[in-house]
């Protein structure tokens, strides 16, 4: 690949590369830089995969990989969450030619902040997972015998469903949300690990459960078989954690990597539940 | 007496499928995978699923032709009663995936709506934007979660597949897996194991498959004795975008929209594209196939694009090869709304609008139509036994493979829109086997003696610890993948001759013997990707082996296997009685070929390399006919070999189920 | 394992809705009526005086008005609104965005708010009305500088200064900012403006409605600023208000003798003047 336009010979033999690293969960995180050869269509992707393949820090020593966490590279997958430049995005598609734009000095990775660092780049999402058992982001069907078509839907349902259908719970809005905050716990000593997966779920739910998992309850509350439990849908959106807890920042909808309608959603989750909750309160 | 569970291994489209199927059917699930199951690989696939449907049989369509286009397409490698069946079953699948709330496109009064992909006149794809596959897996994710939250279901995600535990009677007990994050190495007692892992793409190193595609897990099973069939069937998508990282899928349904692909025909002509006119452009798609244009199938496309690159000089770059793909004649609101997320994926890996910019693209490794063998029980009517415990069942007892690593459904080729329902189709009949082999099964895994599962765990854990004990400065495991998908990606993909394929199985062997001597830059027991990396890694090469070996033994042109050498050759004489003499020749030495190498190629592996040996293709469906797209006298073979299958329906006298089909699709008149 | 959630985690929906349907009814809607009445010391003394009479013609049942719909619902809307700030951390400085500005201002100016009105009632309302407090904490402290018949004179007194004054700019901005970000934010939570467009055009009236507040609040501000600051504004205004009282008294609208607590310390008015 020997591009020599005038774009590639402007853009330096080398960056440098900063990194947040860390050891494991309660330990002390630290800045790590590393020098990075500059190649045609970079992206952070291939610039941790050049420092796993060459993991030496600037001043030479050699270091353990960086831990990250990837998958498909286009975008689609939500697994490449991380911190760049100080923002959350995905790795795949931050280029590096892009980001020396901004910052010729330097790229900086951190991990995401609102999730517990399993190392470096590493982070437990489980929660985001979590969010979605609780808001029953499915569609509540007998069973998978053949049992004909589908209900009809019109091109004006699919295209409102389909955006929301897109989040691959890369956790971004999550990330840049103020009123999403960490929770971490960690196993005791005489705590079983399923005594701690339940103890972990309960902290979970009774935390913000952040605009991705709302969206998928609106989601599912306008497909025409799914609306049938939209009520629990919306208890649970009520519950502590719930819809209430949006600020309103608007954030989740600016960093979205799938432009999804984040905000729109949450508007329409806060009238769902008002009905919703004058209803039940007459309904008693 | 414990209640028995199965092990699924892989969450994507085939392994969720088949654990929703499971779940509903009332056994208990485990599912092991090495990424949250919602960022599998299915996600990737962007064009759609094929199906039969309302709209396509008023125009003539059947299952049957759906079914007929996959074995042709697949040049008939595969055994043909599961994919009858599948193709059977697709307009139920889809039903089934519109239930459960796929957000397909639709029509204006409300209908799911179609499009025409490769290798079909039909327009038999539904699709749900640019992103089907992520669609589909999500919908399956979700119902499995629901299963899930009811106790059926339990995940193990960041988790590695070590590989199977076997009992003194080769009987699958089980597997070994280890923790990505703690490392922890442990037994999970199953009394059946589904592979659902996926293809191999990373032996190419850049494809357009995810990093978790190693092929590690088929080929931990591979190397504990189950056979591999069909590896080196290797689909070359024709249109990628290429990248530092990996190669990046442009899906067909670019061309599917009326996508155009060309060169300027003034070689690495600098002039901005829009502004060449249109007599100095080289559609050669569309010269070349008249019928299919731009959608002729993916060997084809994959084929002529590298010819017009590599042998024409016509690549639209000099530093690197690549065409054009241009979308720029149709309306940039209408692309938005049917290619949306396809062409943004471009533009943001780009830079550049692709509705107002021919993108620049070349061919890529996409698929595997090879993978681990697997079996299934015909019915007389050249179906499946829907309930039998032998679909999809590896040789191996108890161990079962679904998806895109297993052999069964594509043959030497893939049809576009093809793969999800496989891998859905797969998932779903897997289950209601396995229910009958439960009923069949005496006790259950879990109760054996502890020590089957200890040792295997030992086994494995003695393996890491070595692995972390390696001396340090020897070699780089990251370079050494490096090196094999160089090789591979020049010996083994689109183009092959023998000379290379042989330097190539002597370089592998090298690399194999240096891998084996990788010393890791992270020593520790924490999330150490290192060690993970170089285990997939070393695990890559009996699959490569298998890949180029029966690359190299198998002498002719088959599908996505397309070897010059042994390419069946255009009619040359120009007047007619001459023509007409070379195409009984032909004929001939097609039928000759289909005795010797219509079979599949199936590797055992030794401990050091694979055996290869080749097993019969159950063709009784429909009798495996020639594929002669653009062929010079393509009209007058077409008129012989009719004239010779209607001399044999005589003789055979009419007995016929609808299998013969006599006139050859896709002939260049 | 904690089972038992608080009070708060139990009805935080309920909690939170209150909380965002306090801030307009009864907090912002009194606000609105406040902001206005203080404007009227720009037409004239009279005019605010005789709106303050209008007000304190609920009599004995004032005190019980106030407390219920507008002191326990901004001691609510506050203490609930220090609670949901403590939950969320603010990140203005990573994602620089307009909305994100206002939902950090939001939070800013309701504490300022929060701060602010509980001084303001105190310098001028005393927080509670029996004579031992006045006299031996609120007077000494400077609060319960307002007096009701003196209603121009006094507030015109309490304002003198530059201090004061601007500690009033800054407070009844951020109350006024509060107001319309939160109508707006509002109008989200319940549900009333849902699509991105419908959002816009809510933001464009609430910052229409924003804008004339502050206006109006403003216009209070330098109405009793003017009155403090020039003695014959300040003379006029106690002259009106004596006769106003007079006229009251004279009538027996009012009893001289209950009322007296509501007027400045001296019948001349001069004493709160220094």
């Amino acid at each position: 690949m020997a591009d020599t336009s005038q774009n590639a010979q402007r853009t330096p033999d080398s960056f440098e590369v900063r990194i947040l690293r860390q050891g494991g969960p309660g330990q002390n995180s630290y800045w790590e830089r590393h020098r990075v050869k500059h190649e045609q269509d970079m992206n952070v992707i291939s610039v941790l995969q050049n420092i796993a393949a060459n993991a030496q820090t600037v001043d030479g020593k050699a270091v353990a990989p960086v831990a990250w966490d990837c998958n498909c590279l286009e975008e689609v997958c939500g697994a490449c969450t991380m911190v760049v430049n100080g923002r959350t995005r995905q790795a795949c598609t931050a280029l590096v030619d892009r980001l020396l734009e901004d910052n010729p000095k330097e790229i900086e990775l951190q991990p995401m902040t609102k999730f517990p660092v399993l190392r470096d780049l590493m982070v437990d999402r489980s929660r985001l997972f979590r969010s979605l058992q609780k808001v029953k982001a499915w569609v509540p069907v007998d069973g998978y015998y053949d049992m004909g078509v589908g209900p009809k839907q019109t091109r004006e349902q699919q295209e409102v469903a389909y955006p929301l259908s897109e989040c691959m719970s890369c956790g971004c809005c999550l990330e840049a949300c103020p009123q999403y905050t960490k929770v971490e716990l960690t196993q005791r000593d005489d705590e079983s690990d399923a005594d701690f997966q339940e103890r972990k779920n309960a902290a979970y739910d009774s935390a913000f459960i952040g605009a991705a998992a709302i969206s998928q309850a609106v989601l599912f509350n306008a497909h025409p078989t799914g609306k049938n439990i939209a009520g629990e849908r919306l208890d649970a959106l009520m519950d502590e954690g719930g819809i209430q807890v949006c600020g309103n920042a608007q954030n989740c909808v600016a960093v979205c990597p799938k432009e999804i309608p984040l905000t729109t959603s949450i508007a329409k989750v806060g009238r769902q539940t008002t009905l919703h909750a004058i209803k039940k309160w007459f309904d008693r | 007496m414990a209640k028995k569970r199965v092990m699924i291994v892989g969450g994507g489209l085939a392994g969720l499928a088949a654990a929703m199927k499971l779940a509903e059917l009332g056994i208990d699930v485990d599912m092991m995978s090495l990424t949250p199951v919602k960022r599998s690989h299915s996600v990737c696939a962007q064009g759609g699923i094929n199906a039969c449907n309302d709209q396509t049989r008023q125009l003539g369509d059947t299952e049957w032709k759906h079914f007929d286009d996959t074995v042709y397409g697949g040049d008939f490698l595969q055994h043909q009663p599961p994919v009858k069946e599948m193709t059977d079953w697709a307009p139920k699948v889809i039903d089934l995936m519109d239930r459960l709330g796929v957000t397909f496109n639709r029509t204006t009064e409300g209908f799911i709506d179609r499009r025409r992909f490769g290798g079909t006149l039909y327009k038999r794809t539904a699709f749900a934007g640019a992103t089907t596959g992520q669609q589909l897996l999500y919908a399956l994710d979700e119902q499995v979660r629901r299963w899930e939250s009811e106790g059926k279901v339990k995940k193990y995600e960041f988790w590695d597949f070590l590989g199977p535990i076997l009992d003194e009677n080769g009987n699958c007990r089980g597997c070994v897996g280890q923790d990505l994050v703690s490392m922890e190495i442990r037994s999970f007692p199953a009394d059946a194991v589904i592979l659902g892992t996926g293809g191999c793409g990373l032996i190419y190193g850049r494809s357009t498959m995810s990093m978790v595609c190693t092929g590690s897990a088929a080929s931990r099973a591979f190397q504990v004795g189950a056979k591999y069939g069909n590896g080196e069937c290797i689909q070359v998508h024709p249109t990628a975008i290429p990248g530092a990282d990996k190669l990046r899928l442009m899906s067909e349904s670019a061309r599917g929209e009326g996508g155009r692909v060309w060169v300027p025909r003034t070689p690495h002509d600098p002039r901005d594209p829009k502004s060449i006119p249109e007599a100095e452009r080289y559609y050669f798609l569309e010269e070349r196939y008249p019928e299919y244009g731009n959608l002729v199938p993916r060997d084809i496309a994959t084929r002529e694009i590298f010819d017009i690159c590599v042998n024409e000089g016509l690549s639209v770059e000099a530093g690197r090869q690549c065409v054009y793909l241009d979308l720029t004649h149709i309306d940039a609101p209408e692309l938005t709304r049917k290619l949306g997320g396809i062409l943004a994926i471009y533009e943001k890996f780009q830079g550049v609008d692709p509705r107002f910019t021919p993108m620049k693209i070349f061919p890529a490794v996409h698929y595997s139509m090879g993978g681990l063998w697997a079996d299934y029980e015909r019915t007389t009517a050249g179906g499946l036994v829907l309930d039998s415990p032998q679909n999809q069942a590896t040789n191996i007892p108890n161990l079962y493979a679904i998806g895109e690593c297993d052999y069964q459904y594509h043959g030497a080729n893939r049809l576009g829109a093809n793969s999800l329902l496989s891998c859905i189709f797969s998932g779903l009949i897997v289950a209601p086997g396995i229910e009958t082999l439960f009923a069949s099964q005496k006790g259950a895994a879990a109760d054996l003696d502890k020590s089957l599962f200890s040792n295997a765990v030992k086994k494995h854990q003695s393996d890491h610890d070595a692995l972390l004990k390696r001396p340090a400065g020897k070699e780089n495991p990251y370079l050494i993948h490096q090196e094999l998908g160089d090789v591979m990606t020049k010996a083994a993909t689109v183009v092959r001759r023998n000379d290379q394929l042989e330097a190539a199985y002597s370089t592998v062997m090298d690399l194999h013997e240096r891998a084996k001597k990788c010393s890791l830059s992270d020593t520790g027991n924490w999330t150490n990707q290192n060690v993970v990396f170089t285990k997939a890694l070393l695990d890559m090469f009996p699959l490569a082996k298998a890949i180029v070996k029966g690359a190299l033994q198998r002498d002719e042109c088959r599908g996505a296997h397309y070897k010059p050498a042994f390419e069946m050759p255009s009619l040359k004489a120009e007047d007619p009685e001459g023509r007409r003499r070379e195409a009984e020749q032909w004929c001939d030495r097609f039928d000759a070929n289909t005795d010797k190498w219509l079979k599949s190629t199936i590797a055992t592996w030794n401990g050091n390399e694979p055996d290869i040996t080749y097993e019969d293709v159950d063709t009784s469906l429909i009798t495996p006919r020639p594929r002669l797209y653009g062929l010079v006298g393509a009209e007058v073979i077409e008129e012989v070999w009719n004239e010779r299958q209607a001399k044999k329906q005589a003789a055979k006298g009419d007995q016929g189920n609808g299998a013969s089909k006599p006139a050859i699709a896709g002939a260049a008149s | 394992m904690d089972t038992n959630p608080s009070f708060l985690a139990r009805h935080e929906f309920l909690i939170r809705r209150l909380h965002s349907l306090s801030g307009l009814i009864p907090v912002g809607a009194y606000m609105c009526i406040h902001l206005l009445t203080n404007a009227s010391t720009l037409d004239s003394s009279a005019t605010f005086q005789r709106a303050v009479y209008q007000i304190h013609s609920l009599g004995s049942i004032l005190p019980l008005v106030e407390w219920v719909f507008i002191f326990i619902p901004i001691l609510f809307h506050g203490i609930i609104g220090v609670v949901i700030i403590r939950g969320g951390l603010p990140n203005y400085g990573s994602y620089k965005y307009t909305s994100n500005l206002r939902y950090t201002l939001q939070r800013a100016t309701g504490m300022i708010a929060f701060v602010f009105i509980m001084w303001h009632v105190f310098q001028m309302h005393g927080w509670f009305h029996f004579d031992v407090w006045l006299k031996g904490v609120a007077e000494p402290l400077g609060g319960a500088q307002f007096a009701p018949y003196n209603a121009a004179s006094s507030l015109g007194a309490a304002m003198r200064g530059v201090a004061v004054p601007m500690l009033y700019v800054i407070g009844v901005l951020s109350c006024v900012f509060h107001l319309a970000n939160g109508i707006w934010t509002m109008g989200i939570t319940w549900g009333v403006w849902v699509s991105p467009a419908a959002q816009k055009r809510a933001d464009r009236i609430c910052a229409a409605f924003g804008i004339a507040l502050a206006v109006v609040g403003l216009s209070g501000i330098g109405g009793a600023v003017r009155i403090g600051n020039s003695d014959t504004v300040y003379e006029e205004a106690v002259e009106v208000e004596e006769k106003m009282w007079n006229a009251k008294t004279a009538s027996g609208e009012i009893d001289a003798q209950k009322a007296l607590h509501k007027r400045s310390h001296t019948t001349d008015g001069h004493a709160s003047a220094e």
